[in-house]
């Protein structure tokens, strides 16, 4: 869900009683929607496995414990 | 276990695709059952398989409902390519839409709290407005396809 301030995330966390999850920047989806869709309508295109999902992550510096495969 | 897609079904999903691009609207399974000289049970049997492999979502009833970043159903998010509005999953799909098409994109996304439209766009690469503009990812990676609609 996109947001205009962090205040904002906070705010709709609690309306819905919900978990804080991973919270990017626009700018930073953006180059992460590149990776991840550029080859999505290629007729190659067969699924990305778990291993390219996480290379796309590391691409991008995003390493934490969210964006694992598996639990640390 | 399921079955993995045959190349049939990756025809299939390029049919699927091309027709949400170009419409907004998904094939049934009569139209891809007519379309590939299969029986509508055939049709479905693909559509499942596509399904099991994350290729595509289907609605309870069977029906195409994503087709990542893609949904067949109007959402909160849209993009304008072309004159025409594409809808997508997710703010993050959004952005996905011209990212997989190679393309500029106006895009509006409902504020969850306000439910007034954000606006910005994709302009030669770049994004242009929301500069501001927060993403938050409610589910971790591990977890998307437990229930994507949620994700």
């Amino acid at each position: 869900m996109l947001f205009r301030s962090d205040e904002e995330i906070e705010s709709w966390l609690q309306r819905k009683c919900l978990e804080r999850g991973a919270v990017l920047s626009l700018q930073r989806v953006w180059e992460l929607a590149k990776r991840w869709y550029v080859d999505r309508i290629s007729p190659a295109f067969r699924g990305r496995t778990a291993d390219e999902a996480q290379a796309i992550f590391r691409q991008l510096d995003l390493t934490g414990e969210f964006w694992r495969d598996t639990p640390a | 276990m399921s079955l993995p897609p045959t190349d049939s079904d990756w025809k299939i999903r390029q049919v699927i695709y091309a027709c949400l691009v170009a419409t907004g609207c998904a094939p049934d399974t009569r139209d891809i059952a007519a379309r590939f000289d299969l029986r509508p049970a055939q049709a479905q049997a693909a559509l499942q398989r596509l399904h099991d492999a994350h290729a595509l979502v289907l609605a309870d009833d069977g029906a195409v409902l994503m087709a990542h970043p893609l949904s067949a159903v109007q959402t909160d998010y849209r993009a304008r390519i072309d004159g025409r509005w594409l809808y997508a999953n997710c703010a993050w799909d959004s952005l996905g839409i011209p990212a997989m098409l190679g393309d500029d994109a106006q895009i509006e996304a409902l504020h969850p709290l306000t439910r007034q439209p954000i606006r910005f766009a994709i302009r030669g690469g770049q994004l242009v407005g929301a500069e501001d503009g927060l993403v938050h990812f409610a589910q971790p990676f591990r977890h998307w396809y437990d229930d994507i609609v949620e994700t």
